[in-house]
């Protein structure tokens, strides 16, 4: 059964790695959600369909961490939308629908100007390896190869990068 | 609430190594996470920064790629072991088959010639961004950094660059124009050029350079040495009264050496001609040529106010 052998050494690693793995999710701050994650990280990997994975352990880690992205993401995206409709119906009549989607749209383009704004202003070499490795996904030994740099350097470059762009973050999100 | 700036780093540098599909220090990760819960909330803040810059870019209409057609004799970023300009002539006319925005990109201490089909030309200094368009070999953009252009003359269909905000319509023909995060600076050499000409319709006369700060209606015109023009191409960089953070931003491109400032000296203002070569050599030289200091912080080389 060809199917089953790829997933099957995930399986037998998320058994035998339960209890780390729920470690990692309480670590992450998942509280008590921590066992219903742990049972979507499982469906998910029930329902993969795609060939045996070389490091089953650390494939089963970093789907765990990437949910709790994805978690903290939507919840943010929510406060937002709520915050939104709050403001625009504080008194004000629902037809006026059309404006925080093309608000919106405005402070999303000035958004990615101050993104890129920002990152400009670390200097060419760290606004490229950024915009290779995030947006082009080229992994990051193979970015310190092309440019003949040493992978610290590429890692030193991008670590300025994601600390420029938290720190803008958190002036969009005071607003 | 801001992340506690110790934090913020250690965060980063997680994002950073989680974001190698060879990460395998979960257990270590793990350590850190649990050893203070506003390690768990900083990552977060920082890995969906992260996400939220790399969605955003691609909105940028600038930011289109550029077909991944990258020259292969671009290479190396460190200038030390790289000849003192590496340039290339690029003919445009085999692209032309698809319509369409494109972008044409050096590295710090790389420059590049671009030649259109009728002749234009324009050169690319250090660290720069130059967005054509096939549909329209007349109107290109140049994204950031600086570049010569010399472009033929025609009333007709006239050479424009956006330059951010701002428009330059060519009369003709020499000029040098300069785009950072600060703002623009225009330089005519022979010729001249309209800036704005829908709003302050300045005109630009050779020995003359007009600056713009981003985001502002004001600008300045003063007189320039007309050997000043484009100087970049002979390895020369002059400053007059300028601020160390552009002097250390134009540095890193010219040279493809990294200069910062020292954040006390951030406002501070100097003049100066310098050869660029000898610097890429030794940065150390730049010190008593500017009357600053100058210490390599462990990432860049850091010039600051005595």
């Amino acid at each position: 059964m060809a199917d089953d052998s790829s997933s099957a050494g995930l399986e037998e690693a998320f058994f035998a790695n339960r209890e780390r793995l729920l470690r990692f999710l309480v670590a992450r701050g998942a509280g008590e959600a921590a066992e219903d994650l742990l049972q979507e990280i499982w469906l998910k990997i029930a329902a993969r369909n795609s060939g045996p994975v070389a490091a089953p352990l650390s494939y089963l880690f970093r789907t765990a961490d990437t949910l709790m992205i994805d978690r903290f993401r939507s919840l943010r995206q929510a406060e937002r939308r709520e915050r939104d409709w709050s403001d625009l119906n504080g008194g004000a009549s629902p037809g006026v629908s059309d404006a925080p989607s093309a608000e919106r749209h405005l402070i999303g383009r000035e958004q990615a100007r101050l993104v890129a704004q920002t990152l400009d202003a670390l200097g060419p070499r760290p606004a490229a390896i950024f915009r290779r490795h995030r947006v082009e996904g080229v992994p990051q030994r193979a970015l310190a190869e092309e440019l003949g740099v040493s992978l610290s350097t590429v890692e030193s470059d991008l670590r300025r990068a994601y600390a420029a762009l938290s720190a803008l973050k958190e002036r969009f999100d005071e607003v | 609430m801001a992340l506690d700036e110790t934090i913020r780093e250690q965060a980063a540098l997680w994002a950073v190594r989680t974001g190698d599909p060879a990460f395998d220090d979960w257990e270590d990760f793990t350590v850190w996470l649990e050893a203070d819960p506003a390690h768990a909330r900083a990552y977060d803040q920082v890995t969906a920064a992260v996400l939220d810059a790399a969605e955003a870019l691609p909105r940028l209409p600038e930011a289109d790629n550029d077909d991944g057609v990258r020259p292969p004799a671009r290479r190396r970023w460190l200038g030390g072991a790289v000849a003192a300009a590496v340039t290339a002539v690029v003919a445009l006319g085999v692209w032309q088959a698809r319509a369409g925005p494109y972008s044409v990109e050096t590295a710090p201490g790389e420059t590049r010639m671009v030649e259109l089909d009728n002749g234009d030309r324009i050169e690319l200094a250090g660290g720069s961004r130059l967005v054509l368009d096939r549909g329209d070999p007349r109107s290109v953009s140049l994204a950031h950094g600086q570049a010569l252009f010399t472009v033929d003359h025609d009333a007709g269909a006239p050479f424009t660059v956006m330059v951010g905000e701002d428009t330059l319509v060519d009369i003709g023909t020499v000029f040098d124009v300069k785009h950072s995060p600060e703002g623009m600076a225009l330089a005519v050499s022979e010729g001249a050029v309209m800036f704005n000409p829908g709003r302050q319709n300045v005109r630009v006369s050779p020995g003359q350079r007009l600056t713009s700060a981003a985001g502002s209606d004001q600008y300045s015109l003063t007189e320039l040495a007309a050997g000043e023009v484009g100087e970049w191409r002979e390895g020369r960089l002059t400053f007059h009264d300028a601020p160390l953070s552009e002097i250390a931003a134009d540095l890193s491109r010219a040279t493809g050496v990294g200069f910062a400032v020292s954040p006390r000296s951030a406002g501070r203002r100097a003049s100066g001609s310098l050869m660029v070569e000898p610097l890429r050599r030794d940065p150390r030289a730049l010190g008593p040529l500017l009357g600053v200091t100058v210490r390599h912080n462990g990432a860049a080389w850091e010039i600051g106010a005595p």
